[in-house]
């Protein structure tokens, strides 16, 4: 028998583990995933209240978080895309612009490698010969 | 309100009221050159209100003796037992009052339309004027004290306006303030006064029911006699009374046709009227007349002294208003069981309206004068202009003829009035020493004030032509818009007095049917004399006087040029000179101890100010320390978070388990 504790300790290994990762992780997408684990924990204690109460509530909480969270998933994934675009990286340790006034950024002891430059794509070089308009044109002009 | 006097008297009233609006209108827009229009013609149609007001209360019939009409009362505002209307009242005292006030300022108004041509701010002078013109009318209207107060206040206002014109200046700025603040120190007592005439006068604000309340309950008489000296103190203050005189002499500062209308003919007389006005309770408390008369007999006596050395035309004129204003004070002191308070009275306020004229004028000449010497006044500067300004030079002289008391000519009868009724009461008071000692006083004030009228006139228009370099090369006469008021008031200044009084008593009868003086007579039902007369040997002895004063004046300065002051007098003259040091003292007295105050309390200032900025100080530190904390690293703010839910859910654990 699954009684609602071992519910409740799924739910809080959930949790636990998306809460270690959000503090250790570096890459923002991970660190992104582990919020969304800690938000499932979470789910998963209301869905079991809600089936162990009899009462249609934590079903309906739960509904609304999933929908809370694919809105903010995407604009979490819009934000991140365009931090890469101006910084090229996603390291969390690269964005400390809010800090106080007067406070010395944070250096990592172990920074992460730096992303590769991208590769040199050939360009194709230019084919055909440009247009020249014949007399009939001009003439037609 | 059906009353066609009381209609016209609003009119009166509203009419300069008009005409500062459009003339501030005016001013805002580029007509601002023509913003003296409204106001001549505002100030014209209300003299002409005014003076068909006078005629037909002068040629009403009336079943009673009294001539009093009132507007129906209009709730201002009111609380609890004060209950404020607005009330006007139309009596001989107010008529007279309003047709003087309209009629000199229209012709002030004419002359400044020259004196201020082409000023940056003309709109706004002719604004403040008409402002001014509207207080003063309330002023005299008033059947109501706080009514009246809301008048005095008004002119107080546009006078330190009008002192603070040329407000770039630093020596008018100061001179507006000062003039502020010293009738201000009036001001606060009057505001006294009238607290306390309202909790004994059976809570009217109505100064006629106020008056019959006092009549019909007496309260007691020390509480009558504070009452009267604090309304007195308002009157000391606006009307420039020893200890409170230092401020007029300062206003001359403001622009010359200014002091003619303000700090002469009207503002400062308001003081004059309210004594009149309050004669039925001034007239109970003997005590109080005696001050009265004693404090302008010194201020006459003083101002007359000081205005003898004075170098500045100006000033010694200012000095002059302050000395004839003591004559007033003497006159209104004298009302009581010897002469009827009726007389006293008449004698104040027939001063008062004949010295509006020749005070006018003699300040306009000096406006006329001051124009064309390139707005130099010092009398050691030029000389000699007799030739170059005839009109002004006559006028003036007829003003300053007035004003020493030349037989026949205004001043004198209205002079030799107030020296009669000193005479009288030292025959028939209770205190014959002090009122001989105001006699006294009045005899000599008025040779000084011939002396010094006559050595300004002769220092200005006689001897060799002297012009200041200012004057420039166009030294010439004022042209006739300013001319024509001068001539104007010339003439009455020669011949209003002998018109209206001496051989009619046609002034004193009308302005003794004045309920309020009527009142007045009731209380001293058997006062030695009640009826005007003239006294011959009274008038002999001040022409005799002021004709040898002149004399004097001649002999000594015919000739113009620089004063030459004999060794013995010399001391004398220094002392004339300085102003007898009173602003020195004043200042020693009470302006530097109110610095030193002021700079203590800006030590103690600093002191809170300390205190207060150490109790900041706190949060900013705790805001240093805590500010460490934030590093801009998102993993940090979230081990943060988790601390603290971490420490939320022991502290909920420890607490559910206990």
């Amino acid at each position: 028998m699954i009684s609602l504790e071992h519910y409740l300790a799924v739910g809080a290994a959930l949790f636990g583990i998306g809460l270690v990762g959000f503090l250790t992780r570096r890459n923002l997408i991970t660190t992104f995933l582990c919020a969304e684990m800690m938000l499932q924990g979470v789910v998963l204690n209301f869905l079991a209240f809600g089936y162990f109460h009899g009462h249609i509530g934590g079903q309906v909480f739960a509904l609304v978080i999933v929908t809370v969270a694919a809105c903010e998933a995407g604009l979490a994934l819009a934000l991140f895309l365009t931090m890469y675009r101006r910084g090229h990286s996603l390291d969390t340790g690269e964005w400390q612009s809010l800090r106080e006034e007067g406070i010395p950024a944070t250096t990592d002891t172990e920074p992460l490698p730096r992303p590769k430059p991208e590769p040199d794509y050939p360009q194709l070089t230019p084919a055909g010969a440009r247009p020249s308009p014949t007399a009939e044109e001009s003439a037609r002009v | 309100m059906s009353d066609p006097g009381i209609q016209m008297a609003l009119l009166a009233l509203t009419l300069p009221l008009g005409a500062a609006v459009l003339s501030t209108l005016l001013a805002c827009t580029r007509f601002a050159r023509f913003a003296h229009l409204p106001a001549i013609l505002g100030f014209a149609a209300s003299a002409a209100t005014a003076g068909i007001l006078l005629g037909s209360l002068v040629g009403m019939e009336s079943n009673e003796h009294v001539i009093s009409l009132k507007s129906d009362p209009v709730t201002w505002f009111a609380a609890g037992n004060l209950n404020v209307n607005f009330t006007i009242t139309v009596d001989p005292l107010s008529a007279i009052m309003l047709a003087t006030v309209t009629f000199v300022a229209t012709w002030i108004a004419v002359f400044s339309a020259g004196y201020m041509h082409r000023d940056p701010g003309y709109g706004r002078y002719f604004a403040i004027m008409g402002l001014f013109v509207f207080a003063m009318c309330l002023l005299v209207l008033a059947n109501n004290f706080l009514v009246l107060l809301a008048g005095w206040e008004g002119v107080g206002l546009c006078s330190y306006l009008l002192v603070g014109y040329y407000y770039a200046k630093p020596s008018s700025a100061a001179a507006a303030r000062k003039a502020f603040l010293v009738t201000r120190i009036g001001d606060v007592g009057m505001i006294f006064g009238i607290f306390l005439l309202w909790h004994i006068g059976g809570y009217h604000t109505d100064i006629d029911k106020l008056f019959e309340h006092i009549a019909k309950h007496p309260p007691a008489q020390s509480m009558l006699t504070t009452a009267c000296l604090l309304l007195f103190c308002g009157a000391v203050g606006k009307s420039a009374q020893l200890p409170l005189y230092v401020w007029l002499p300062d206003a001359m500062e403001g622009p010359t046709p200014v002091s003619a209308l303000i700090h002469a003919a009207t503002m400062v007389t308001a003081g004059v009227y309210l004594l009149a006005r309050c004669a039925p309770i001034f007239v109970t408390s003997e005590t109080t007349q005696i001050i009265v008369c004693l404090t302008g007999g010194f201020t006459a006596l003083v101002a007359a002294f000081t205005a003898v050395a004075q170098t500045d035309l100006k000033r010694v004129l200012a000095y002059s208003t302050v000395s004839q204003l003591g004559f007033m004070f003497m006159s209104l002191g004298t009302g009581g069981e010897a002469v009827a308070p009726s007389l006293a009275v008449t004698a104040a306020i027939f001063h008062l309206f004949t010295h509006a004229f020749f005070k006018a004028l003699l300040f306009l000449g000096s406006g006329s004068v001051m124009h064309a010497m390139g707005n130099v006044i010092d009398m050691r500067r030029f000389g000699g202009l007799r030739k170059l300004m005839p009109v002004t030079h006559l006028t003036f002289l007829a003003g300053s003829a007035a004003l020493a008391g030349v037989p026949l000519l205004s001043g004198f009868w209205s002079k030799d009035q107030i020296i009669d009724n000193l005479f009288e009461t030292t025959q028939h008071a209770n205190a014959p020493a002090v009122y001989w000692f105001a006699f006294g006083i009045a005899l000599v004030t008025a040779g000084l004030t011939a002396f010094y009228t006559f050595r300004a006139y002769f220092l200005t228009f006689w001897g060799p032509e002297r012009l200041p370099p200012e004057a420039g090369d166009h030294a010439h006469e004022s042209p006739w818009v300013m001319l024509v008021p001068l001539i104007v008031l010339a003439i009455g200044a020669v011949a209003i007095g002998l018109v209206v009084e001496p051989l009619t008593h046609g002034f004193s009868e009308f302005l003794a049917r004045t309920p309020g003086l009527t009142q007045a007579n009731e209380h001293t039902k058997h006062a030695a004399i009640e009826h005007p007369h003239f006294n011959w040997a009274i008038a002999g002895v001040s022409s005799v006087i002021a004709l040898s004063g002149i004399g004097i004046a001649a002999l000594l300065y015919r000739k113009g040029g620089p004063e030459v002051v004999p060794a013995s007098l010399r001391g004398v003259h220094e002392l004339s000179r300085n102003k007898l040091y009173v602003d020195e003292i004043y200042g020693a007295a009470i302006v530097q101890p109110s610095e030193l105050l002021a700079a203590a309390s800006r030590q103690f200032d600093a002191l809170l100010d300390g205190v207060a900025r150490l109790v900041s100080f706190l949060p900013r530190l705790l805001g240093a320390v805590l500010r460490a904390l934030q590093t801009g690293q998102v993993q940090f703010y979230a081990l943060g978070m988790t601390f603290g839910l971490a420490a939320f859910l022991i502290v909920l654990l420890v607490r559910s388990t206990r």
